[in-house]
């Protein structure tokens, strides 16, 4: 195991593609995350739902590097990732679009999907690349724009479009709808199942149960930083403990 | 046939009007204003070195002129003490080694401790300020390296650049300089187009983001820092040996603002802006400074506050703008392009 | 006991140079996160006022006063003019300043000369063995500690100090509760200003008139503001002590500028481990999550 562990290129198809195991993070007095075990298999669509302060958030900074967990430990497509530092993660597929648009407002579209998909598109496909992707996401034509000029929700796409750009294993996304339409709430639903179908791991963070319904297949409830309920949308929209929490009852 | 297009720009423009009058100048000219051109050239690669990081990465150091002291005195140091023919050469190796080595640490202990913005500027400007204290009480006897006495504020004799044993001078020195010059603003342009350069362009804006797509920010920050430190110490190599001295003053307040705003004035997200109008400036001071010395300083700083205030992206950077969308028909190279209308009619079309 | 009062007095003089150097800057930029790099220009100023007036007749103490309100005075315009349209340009507000900085300085050598007739400094001196001390040294370091009293006073116990508070812990929340922000900023502003041309006045019996006197003190305000962080009342005092102690150290073995080198190493060292200063630290005792990784 220890030998195999070392050789991360490799994929393991058997292990589940992240494990968080005993993880807390302590900020201070304030436990936002206590003692979580998570598992997410190669190509599930995971929802992640929990009333305010679930630790939600938190869940996703120890993903990606931003905090360090205070006890616990996170594996990776079979790697143990606790060390690594963010780029490190990034680079060996772990892919996140922001709650807050982490896009690059100074930048033209076309050069903030370069930024995104420089370590993984060789130079030559690269116009080719960023076209495809733009188009995907309802973006064609936009790439001579400054970001700061599209609207919110174009942002949000843009965004999605970066972080697709990057061939991700996993792909995580914090409320990747907030700010936006209903049109523009289902538009993004179905590019979210589409990507999935495509074969892409996706982590969402969403509070809109609207979307979840339609995308979900798995829910995960956060409550107090740990593992409330978990089922499928169908179970958990039953489960009158959950609703008890989201009214604040618990 | 996209590329070619979209070389004519004006920036690329004025650098083949500015290499081309460059070139022609000395042919035209007398001895000694070809040495005081060869003089601005030396001093305006600091000015690239700032644009290099302050433009291209957000790092805004006041303290390039640490590094240009450290290059000029180490110049000087090493080829006081190892003689013989090419021994200049390896000395502004040594110069510019010993500034980016320096850079290398200082932004290690800045980038890696997680230190930023404004804390880099302090940091770098009391950098310069404390090695012109502690340059400026070198003045005793105790104070020779070797065969090299610093001498305090009286400043240090640095032998000249030379080729065997004759030291370069007039053209030969003004076409090396100018070499010089337009090699690093080349060398400078391209990595800015790299993957790198359009990681740094990323990590200015926001570096969490950028280190979320696989970019080791703290790094590159550290890498780009000491390549501006190397540049920075080759203008004070260049310097040290073109007046054959280097003095205290040099890392000083005066000194070490004066590539800030040559760089705010010009503009700082272009290489070729911030060139030209260090060039310009250095020739504009000098002017100034026989009719009356104190006030170039002051023109300069009100140039820099109005470019800050009213034309944040500096006044050669707005002529190349306008120039770009009167003369090349064609949006500029960065502000108030695109409305929203021409997204929409393109979607519409797509 | 002679080496123990000599150590005690000289710490005292560092920890009050650059105490009084800081502060101003520590001041502004707790509260809005600008550095204002024409500070030393503003201790150059305080000092020309403070000069001229007393040279005229004017006492001391009231001389000193005049220089920080005509300080105060030209932040706030200061603040109005410049710093105000650069809102969230941090970086173009520090370049700003400086070209302010160096208008000032410039512009004092074209109306004054090179240098000033100073004033005397008070008080005398007074001898503990063989060595003699400067009463005005150690009155300056009963100033920063009366200073860091008044402005404790200030920013916990006035309506104005409530306001600096909440406006510093969340602007935006500070504005919806019915906070002018704006006028905040500026009085801030003007607030720090003064502290430096106060500074700059209580340094000018010490030192020679000169357009270029802030330099002298910069590197001191910019070292204690670096180490100190964001939290003026707490983080600039203790930066102030410890940085002193090395200063102090230092210097009166190896002299002033080994003393100098000594404190720009120790703070290189210091953001190594404490990018945001001793304030950063103070808030992780207190326990809160920080924001330092997030984006802006």
């Amino acid at each position: 195991m220890r030998g195999e562990r070392a050789d991360v290129a490799e994929p393991i198809p058997e292990t589940p593609l992240l494990v968080l195991k005993g993880v807390s993070k302590r900020f201070g007095g304030l436990r936002a995350v206590s003692d979580l075990d998570l598992t997410v298999g190669r190509g599930e669509l995971r929802c992640l739902i929990g009333p305010n302060g679930a630790g939600k958030s938190t869940v996703f900074k120890l993903i990606v590097g931003f905090e360090r967990p205070t006890t616990g430990a996170i594996t990776f497509d079979g790697a143990e990732i606790d060390a690594w530092p963010t780029w490190r993660r990034a680079r060996q597929g772990l892919s996140i679009k922001m709650q807050i648009p982490g896009v690059y407002p100074e930048l033209t579209v076309e050069d903030n999907m370069r930024v995104a998909a420089q370590h993984h598109v060789r130079g030559e496909q690269m116009e080719e690349a960023i076209e495809r992707l733009l188009a995907r996401v309802g973006l064609s034509g936009t790439g001579h724009m400054l970001t700061k000029n599209l609207s919110h929700g174009e942002q949000q796409w843009l965004e999605i479009g970066m972080a697709l750009s990057v061939n991700p294993k996993l792909l995580l996304l914090d409320e990747p709808t907030a700010g936006m339409g209903p049109g523009e709430t289902e538009a993004t639903g179905q590019l979210i199942a589409s990507l999935n179908a495509d074969g892409v791991t996706i982590l969402v963070i969403e509070h809109d149960m609207a979307l979840v319904r339609q995308i979900a297949r798995t829910v995960t409830v956060l409550h107090l930083g740990r593992i409330f309920a978990e089922g499928t949308i169908a179970e958990i929209e039953v489960n009158p403990a959950v609703t008890d929490i989201y009214l604040g009852k618990t | 046939m996209r590329r070619g297009a979209a070389l004519l720009r004006a920036e690329n423009v004025a650098f083949v009007v500015f290499l081309a009058f460059m070139l022609v100048y000395p042919l035209t000219t007398d001895e000694f204003s070809i040495l005081n051109t060869a003089y601005f050239m030396a001093i305006t690669l600091m000015a690239l070195s700032l644009a290099m990081i302050w433009g291209k990465a957000g790092i805004l150091s006041f303290g390039q002129t640490a590094f240009f002291g450290i290059g000029g005195y180490l110049y000087g140091i090493y080829t006081l003490n190892v003689l013989g023919a090419g021994a200049t050469w390896v000395g502004i190796l040594v110069g510019v080694l010993a500034g980016a080595l320096t850079a290398a640490v200082l932004g290690y202990f800045m980038f890696y401790g997680g230190v930023n913005d404004v804390f880099v500027g302090l940091t770098t400007l009391a950098l310069t300020l404390v090695l012109q204290t502690f340059m400026a009480q070198t003045a005793g006897p105790e104070w020779t390296v070797g065969e090299a006495r610093l001498n305090g504020y009286n400043g240090m004799y640095t032998p000249q650049i030379s080729v065997g044993d004759i030291p370069l001078f007039g053209r030969p020195l003004y076409f090396l300089y100018l070499g010089i010059l337009v090699g690093v603003y080349l060398l400078l342009r391209w990595l800015a187009g790299t993957r790198w350069g359009y990681g740094l362009l990323a990590l200015q804006e926001n570096r969490p983001r950028t280190e979320t797509f696989g970019y080791n920010v703290r790094l590159m920050q550290v890498q780009v820092f000491a390549l501006a430190g190397g540049v920075a110490a080759l203008s004070g190599v260049l310097y040290a040996s073109w007046g054959s001295y280097i003095d205290p003053s040099s890392m000083g307040l005066t000194a070490a603002i004066t590539p800030v705003i040559y760089v705010a004035i010009g503009g700082r997200r272009s290489l070729t802006a911030a060139m030209i109008s260090s060039m310009v400036l250095l020739k504009l001071s000098q002017s100034l400074a026989s009719e009356a010395p104190q006030y170039a300083l002051v023109i300069f700083g009100v140039l820099a506050l109005l470019a800050v205030l009213f034309v944040p992206e500096g006044f050669v950077v707005a002529i190349f703008n306008a120039l770009d969308r009167w003369i090349f028909r064609r949006p500029s190279a960065g502000e108030r392009v695109a409305p929203s209308e021409v997204a929409a009619d393109a979607r519409r079309a797509g | 006991m002679d080496g123990v009062f000599n150590a005690l007095y000289q710490f005292q003089v560092s920890f009050s140079l650059l105490l009084l150097s800081a502060i101003g800057l520590a001041v502004i930029f707790g509260m809005m996160g600008v550095i204002n790099l024409a500070h030393g220009e503003f201790m150059m100023l305080g000092a020309y006022i403070t000069t001229i007036a007393g040279t005229n007749g004017a006492p001391l103490a009231l001389a000193m006063l005049l220089g920080a309100l005509g300080v105060g005075l030209f932040g706030a315009v200061m603040e109005i003019v410049v710093v105000r349209r650069l809102y969230g340009r941090l970086l173009d507000t520090v370049a700003a300043t400086w070209a302010v900085g160096l208008i000032l300085s410039q512009g004092t050598l074209i109306l004054t000369g090179p240098s000033m007739q100073g004033i005397s400094s008070p008080f005398g001196s007074f001898s503990v063995g063989a060595t003699s001390y400067s009463w005005y040294r150690v009155a300056l370091g009963l100033v920063s500690v009366a200073l860091l009293i008044g402005l404790y006073l200030l920013f916990m116990k006035t309506k104005y100090g409530l306001r600096a508070r909440a406006t510093i812990q969340n602007p935006s929340i500070a504005r919806a509760l019915g906070v002018d922000t704006p006028r905040m900023y500026t009085i801030t502003f003007a607030l720090g200003s003064a502290l430096a041309g106060l500074a700059g006045g209580l340094f000018a019996p010490t030192a020679t008139i000169v357009p270029f006197f802030g330099v002298n003190y910069i590197v001191e305000a910019f070292v204690t503001v670096i180490v100190g962080g964001a939290n003026a009342l707490v983080g600039t005092p203790i930066a102030a002590a410890l940085l002193g102690a090395v200063n102090a150290a230092l210097g009166t073995e190896f002299g002033l500028y080994i003393g100098r080198v000594g404190l720009l190493l120790t703070t290189i060292v210091i953001i190594r481990v404490l990018p945001d200063g001793i304030s950063g630290l103070i808030d992780r005792w207190r326990m809160r999550p920080t924001d330092s990784r997030s984006g802006r």
